[in-house]
């Protein structure tokens, strides 16, 4: 029975994989994703770890794949075009390549299949909540802290990058090569003056400015 | 051959809860449309049966006999897809909710739990269920190939997501209070005196289910909270380029929701099965369960007949600012409390299970 | 037909290796983002299988803390993936390859 729901979930995991990685529309290649995330979700559950298997679905499937599908509908991507295949005399090689590879995989499990490590059902208390929470807060206390500020170091830097204006307050003027002054020193003229400030050169800003260095 | 037994005892299970599940949200439908239009001073539907009572029947003919229109430039694998996650995501909540106590079958003579699955993290199931229902709003906007549905999907999303926050945040100060993640248990653990007593509600978690119900209201797109999805606003929001069934589909997946939301607000909050005499009639526990979610229905309905919308920026600022805050400060003060041992006096006399007429 | 530690490990291992190739064949730099990812969740998985044949609670928590750190790369590996598209107006890992905009 689990032999069977593992066939099922795996195949289904390899399946969303590949697809995943065949798709040229990168919308296809996100729901492909999700699928894999699922299926492994599914096979966490039969490992006897639920709380690992609820956060992947929280986590990964809710949020981390939000976040991609919502940036790739943003920037409305494209597909990828069909690019001509080179290296064409690669293909053989690479077919005897995975005949070995596969045949050495299936060598060591069958060889492991002698001697099997089974699964003792419904007896360890190893993934329920409550011990991976003890674990957490007393053994793993440091890394837990560490991944916190870990994660306030990752919203202020993606608030600073996704900002519009680019890394700088907009009350701030560069001179190119000089320094960087607020705009109300820079830009003294009335207001209600609309014509257009161009500088050109570093010298003609510091002179705008009046921090001219002598006879540069 | 037990294994078989099993499943098909589960399976019998989910087909009962989908059966009764499907009912009500249908009658829902119905009783909104009547109570609305008892708040707005007219008569609801009521010819179609005595009092609008086949009124269901008639829409879902209505809905399958209509023209499938798909738009011409959609995507269309995205575009059938968007309506089914909707649809699964919100209906595969049902397996967790404890709808009884442990009740005696009559023809079988065996003893059941009233719930279709029992396992330890039941509740971080409902909440990963929920956030896969956003990709249902998020690639039907998309996949209309319609400039309103892609504004509405996306604010659609986007609110769900900021939500949802407050949802968890708020849900923590009750499994904090109740020590376990297991929905069946919460419930039994809010039995009290007479069946009343107990409940998280009045003693434990009020700020929490207040900052729930808000956060509830909003992941379900209702109104005040549902600009991306209103009539006047956005044409129809995501699903203004569905028709027919698939319309159908994201009108249930909706109603849905909401039944899954409030069954989870009885269940934490208002003590699931719980009530007068349900240890002596065990069967009274259901109809208790499914009393407190009429009420809650009556809720929204009401809600949707009395209060204007917000602002998208209003609804977003809302939920960061203000609705976020507030579940941590919840969260610290549950924490607080239960750690200094000032909530064990009021457990000992308002939650002991066996109490005068249990 | 009970599942053996070395399935689980098997199956892990195409996962990785499925990501590996995507990594190297797709130009778009989300999609090589989401093979990444895949990467990442293929170890997890042996991180549990290792975590539940053995009975012992370290590798559910490594999921725990790989989980997110991967929810705080995704954000912030977005983010400048946004700002790369606003300045290059290209996602194609090849139209960014030289330092100069």
């Amino acid at each position: 029975m689990t032999g069977i729901l593992f066939i099922l979930f795996a195949g289904l995991a390899i399946g969303c994989a590949t697809s995943m990685v065949v798709q040229r529309n990168p919308l296809y290649s996100a729901i492909s994703l999700i699928g894999v995330f699922i299926s492994l979700a599914c096979l966490y559950v039969m490992l006897a770890a639920p709380f690992i298997a609820a956060v992947q679905v929280i986590v990964y499937a809710g949020a981390i794949m939000v976040l991609v599908v919502f940036v790739i509908m943003l920037l409305n991507v494209e597909e990828e075009e069909r690019r001509p295949l080179r290296l064409r005399f690669l293909i053989p090689v690479a077919v005897i390549l995975a005949a070995i590879f596969f045949a050495e995989t299936a060598f060591i499990i069958y060889f492991v299949q002698a001697s099997p490590v089974t699964l003792s059902r419904n007896v360890s208390d190893v993934g329920l909540t409550s011990s991976i929470g003890g674990g957490l807060f007393t053994t793993y206390l440091l890394p837990f802290e560490i991944t916190s500020i870990l994660l306030l170091m990752a919203i202020v830097g993606a608030m600073t990058l996704a900002r519009s204006g680019g890394l700088l307050s907009s009350r701030a003027a560069v001179v190119p090569g000089d320094q960087v002054f607020s705009k109300e020193l820079l830009d003294r003229r009335e207001p209600g003056d609309l014509s257009a400030v161009t500088t050109h050169t570093t010298k003609e800003a510091a002179q705008l400015l009046g921090v001219d260095k002598g006879t540069k | 051959m037990e294994d078989l037994k099993q499943i098909g005892l589960i399976s019998l299970g989910i087909f009962v809860a989908f059966f009764v599940v499907m009912t009500m949200v249908a009658y829902t439908v119905l009783a909104e449309r009547r109570v609305l239009g008892f708040i707005q001073g007219r008569l609801g539907p009521n010819r179609v049966g005595p009092g609008g009572f086949l009124q269901p029947l008639a829409d879902l003919i209505k809905f399958i006999f209509k023209e499938d229109i798909v738009p011409d430039k959609s995507t269309r694998f995205v575009y059938f897809l968007a309506p089914l996650i909707a649809t699964v995501a919100a209906i595969m909540t049902i397996v967790v909710y404890p709808f009884g106590p442990e009740v005696q079958i009559p023809f079988i003579n065996k003893s059941v739990q009233l719930v279709i699955a029992r396992f330890d993290v039941g509740l971080l199931y409902v909440l990963g269920v929920t956030s896969v229902g956003v990709y249902g709003i998020a690639l039907a906007g998309w996949s209309s190939n319609n400039k309103y549905s892609l504004m509405g999907g996306l604010r659609s999303s986007a609110q769900m997501i900021s939500y949802e926050l407050a949802l968890g945040l708020a849900l923590i100060g009750v499994i904090l209070q109740s020590g376990t993640l297991d929905l069946y248990s919460i419930v039994e653990q809010q039995a009290g005196h007479l069946g009343i007593t107990g409940w998280n509600l009045i003693w434990a978690q009020p700020l929490g289910f207040f900052i729930y119900l808000t956060a509830a209201i909003a992941e379900t797109n209702r109104v005040p909270f549902d600009l991306p999805e209103a009539e006047t606003e956005l044409v129809a929001g995501f699903h203004t380029e569905y028709s027919a069934m698939k319309f159908a589909l994201f009108f249930l997946a909706e109603y849905v929701n909401m039944f899954t939301v409030s069954m989870l607000a009885t269940t934490l909050f208002l003590g699931g099965w719980a009530g007068p005499f349900v240890h002596q009639v065990p069967w009274l526990g259901v109809f208790y369960f499914f009393g407190k979610v009429i009420l809650f229905l009556f809720f929204y309905i009401w809600l949707r007949g009395t209060l204007p919308r917000f602002r998208f920026d209003q609804l977003m600022s809302f939920g960061w600012k203000y609705l976020v805050p507030f579940a941590i400060f919840n969260i610290v003060l549950t924490a607080t409390l239960q750690w200094s041992g000032a909530l064990d006096y009021v457990a000992a006399f308002l939650k002991t299970s066996t109490g005068w007429w249990g | 037909m009970i599942p053996q530690l070395s399935w689980y490990l098997a199956l892990s291992a195409v996962l990785f290796t499925i990501g590996v190739v995507g990594v190297m064949i797709k130009r778009n730099v989300i999609a090589m983002f989401m093979c990444i990812e895949l990467m990442l969740n293929a170890v997890n998985l042996t991180f549990v299988a290792f975590s539940s044949f053995f009975h012992d609670i370290s590798g559910q928590l490594f999921v725990f803390i790989v989980m997110t750190v991967a929810a705080a790369e995704a954000a912030v590996g977005l983010g400048i993936i946004i700002a790369i598209f606003r300045n290059r107006e290209s996602l194609d890992v090849d139209d960014a390859s030289t330092l100069k905009l």
